[in-house]
């Protein structure tokens, strides 16, 4: 079981739109997919119409897998399951820092599912917090979205430290540049220069800054499923081949 | 994604099935767009419908839905109607218990297409589907498929989408039978018959039972033999028309002689346009086997032969299906269903009036004390004719046995009956091979000025002496098969079950 995790340290650079739907490419693949929605705010859940899962309190997510399992949900399109998200979550971190060997609960939540699905993805809340110290240890690959601006820039270079001071593989980082507005010519020189300095850790796929993708609220739906040729559309399909290709077992 | 059971309905409910909402879930279907052709597919002697499952060529997929609600599903032969003419794939591996001589015949057919019947919340969430088929038949009648679906974390919904199915009419493969809704006019077929006959029954009335119950199987093999379904057809008419000849045979006494006279004639007359044609079957059945004995440089002859029976066969066929098809023909076959259905026009005969079970011991008695008196004498040097004769009257033993089965006991019976059938198996085979080495020549022979005369003269030689060695072999298991069926154990049985246990 592949997990795939889509994240950023800042927030409204298109991180749910992107695991919404990187998580409907995997299983269009034919790969049997779970999208985990870890932020609180229940976007991921929303998109595909799931309501939140009331039932499951951060203790049961973490402890009980029968609980976990139960409050999977079935998406309308095949092979992609979806675990909704409610607002109890914005206490894992304190639930986490609770527990013992709190780095590595997450991937041994995820351990009850693993013969269920082929690829998880995880859409993690925009902090740098015992969270997402949990996801960066469970998943085989982050993406993360990077808007081309200078604030950006700041918050990317972050992560690569915070990486290097835990000692996790940067390896694992897969970036790609969001919300591209190619009319911007600051954009088009954050590109370069971001590339340049990081060219290990940056895709050649970029997302467009798109009117599909933000009428992806009110579709309820995933581009890939509503419009699967527009520009948006084939950006993410570029992008699924990208990180599948760089990340095949 | 969890199937449930599929179920199907007749086309007129589908307004139930999509016009309320259940349990607040509101049903949307959608058909997709286009259509394609379908055929529901069995054999003529109904094994799948008997086995309530469902072949179901879909476009350009066969499928096989079992009664427990399993889909097989592989990519469609174009053309194949035989099982082993489908290409490989668990479909045709699900098969493999039918009959390699019966063709796959379409049941009905006509112009399928597919849509999906959803339940959805208030959020427009899909909380449980179902798959539907619509086959709508070339005869009008038209019939939905439904596969429900249920979605991981609403099994409430798929329960209650499943309870509204069977609200509208749905009905499992397993506990109904979809072919009885899309095919109301197929009849069922038994190539053999329940005949009932009563230990208190008149020979006579028994006899009549017998022939009125063999002559719609007859009749309902014209078509097949006609259309040359498959070779079974011929194959299930002759045997059919065979026991009434027995029955005439053997029931001596029971019809007045003159008319047991005439109506042998007329059967015998029936049977006599059907052997040609039944022969090239068997013969090209064989064609593999005939070619596995033969060495490899042999086989080519071989191949030749077998061409120019294709040849001699195909015309066979047609001349056989002309009979069928003809006035006289059909009067005649008419004239005899009538006669022993309507029964007034029978006469019976001295042994008319005896209960059957009486008649029935006293020849089958007599019948297995010929055998045994045979069967003593039988050496390695027994001539082949004496064989021929023995084999005969076991064929006559078992009719015999067969035609008044239900009047004894069923252990005792089944007790001889296996035996019986082996040593009848053994003794088939030493005939065949004889009828076959004599058949073989005479076709080599009557091949004079042909090309490759010589090349299949040759292979055909050697094809003969095989045959002689394997038709040797097989009288020293005569031999043995006959002692089994000559225990001690079935004597007694014998006795007790047809000679009132009373000594030779």
């Amino acid at each position: 079981m592949q997990i795939i995790a889509c994240y950023s340290n800042k927030g409204g650079v298109g991180k749910t739109a992107t695991a919404v739907n990187l998580a409907f490419a995997y299983a269009a693949s034919g790969r049997r997919t779970l999208l985990c929605d870890l932020d609180p705010q229940g976007a991921s859940g929303f998109y595909f119409r799931v309501k939140p899962s009331e039932k499951l309190t951060e203790a049961r997510f973490f402890e009980d897998a029968d609980r976990f399992a139960q409050a999977i949900r079935g998406s309308d399109y095949d092979d992609l399951d979806i675990l909704p998200a409610n607002m109890g979550f914005r206490d894992f971190d304190l639930f986490l820092s609770r527990m013992k060997n709190s780095q590595s609960r997450l991937k041994k939540t995820l351990k009850a599912v693993r013969s269920d699905y082929d690829v998880v993805v995880l859409d993690c809340p925009p902090n740098i917090s015992m969270l997402s110290e949990n996801v960066f240890h469970a998943a085989d690959a982050v993406v993360v979205p990077v808007i081309p601006t200078t604030l950006s820039q700041r918050t990317f270079e972050q992560l690569l430290e915070f990486f290097g001071d835990a000692g996790l593989s940067k390896e694992r980082i897969h970036a790609f540049f969001s919300m591209v507005q190619s009319i911007k010519s600051l954009h088009g020189e954050i590109i370069a220069e971001m590339t340049g300095a990081h060219s290990e850790r940056f895709m050649r796929a970029t997302i467009p800054f798109a009117s599909e993708i933000e009428r992806m609220g009110l579709a309820r739906a995933p581009v890939l499923a509503t419009a699967p040729n527009s520009r948006a559309g084939r950006a993410y399909r570029s992008l699924f081949a990208e990180i599948d290709g760089r990340t095949k077992p | 994604m969890t199937r449930g059971e599929t179920c199907y309905l007749p086309a007129a409910r589908l307004a139930d099935l999509t016009g309320r909402e259940v349990h607040g879930l509101k049903p949307v279907l959608e058909w997709a767009e286009g259509s394609r052709p379908f055929a529901i597919r069995d054999c003529f002697d109904q094994s799948l419908r008997a086995s309530r499952s469902l072949l179901l060529e879909d476009g350009s997929r066969l499928e096989l839905i079992s009664g427990s609600g399993r889909v097989l599903s592989q990519p469609a032969t174009p053309q194949a109607r035989f099982v082993a003419e489908f290409s490989e794939g668990p479909v045709k591996a699900a098969l493999a218990h039918l009959s390699p001589l019966r063709a796959l015949l379409p049941v009905a057919s006509g112009i399928a297409r597919s849509g999906l019947l959803a339940l959805v919340d208030d959020e427009g969430k899909t909380r449980a589907r179902a798959g539907l088929r619509e086959l709508q038949a070339a005869n009008g009648i038209t019939v939905i498929l439904v596969t429900p679906q249920g979605l991981r974390g609403y099994d409430g919904a798929l329960h209650d989408l499943v309870a509204h199915i069977r609200d509208c009419g749905g009905t499992p493969l397993a506990a109904g039978n979809l072919y009885r809704m899309i095919d109301p006019a197929g009849t069922g077929y038994d190539a053999k018959p329940k005949i009932e006959v009563g230990r208190e029954e008149t020979a006579f009335d028994a006899a009549n039972d017998l022939i009125d119950g063999y002559l719609p199987v007859i009749r309902a093999n014209e078509q097949g033999i006609i259309a040359d379904l498959d070779t079974e057809f011929l194959h299930d008419y002759r045997v059919s028309l065979r026991k009434i000849r027995s029955v005439l045979s053997l029931f001596k006494g029971v019809y007045a002689p003159e008319q047991t006279l005439e109506l042998k004639a007329r059967f015998s007359a029936l049977m006599a346009p059907t052997g040609p044609l039944r022969d090239l079957d068997v013969y090209l059945l064989e064609q593999q086997g005939f070619r596995d004995l033969v060495p490899e440089r042999m086989q080519a002859g071989l191949d030749r032969m077998f061409a120019l029976l294709r040849d001699r066969r195909t015309a066979e066929q047609q001349r056989l299906a002309a009979h069928l098809r003809s006035k006289a023909y059909q009067k005649e076959i008419k004239a005899l269903a009538k006669l022993f259905a309507k029964r007034r026009k029978l006469l019976p005969g001295p042994n008319a009036s005896r209960a059957s079970f009486d008649l029935a011991c006293e020849l089958i008695w007599k019948r297995y004390r010929r055998i045994r008196r045979i069967a003593a004498e039988l050496t390695a040097r027994t001539p082949q004719d004496e064989v021929h004769e023995l084999r005969i009257e076991c064929k006559k033993l078992r009719y015999l046995m067969e035609f008044f089965g239900p009047v004894f006991a069923q252990d005792d019976l089944r007790s001889i009956l296996k035996p019986l059938k082996s040593l009848q198996d053994s003794l088939g085979l030493f005939n065949d091979y004889a009828v076959q080495q004599a058949w073989l020549e005479a076709f080599a022979e009557g091949l004079d000025d042909r090309p490759h005369q010589l090349e299949i003269a040759q292979s055909v030689g050697a094809l003969v002496i095989v045959l002689h060695q394997k038709q040797e072999a097989e009288r020293e298991r005569i031999v043995a098969a006959f002692a089994r069926f000559n225990s001690d154990k079935m004597q007694r049985i014998i006795r007790k079950l047809f000679h009132d246990g009373k000594g030779a």
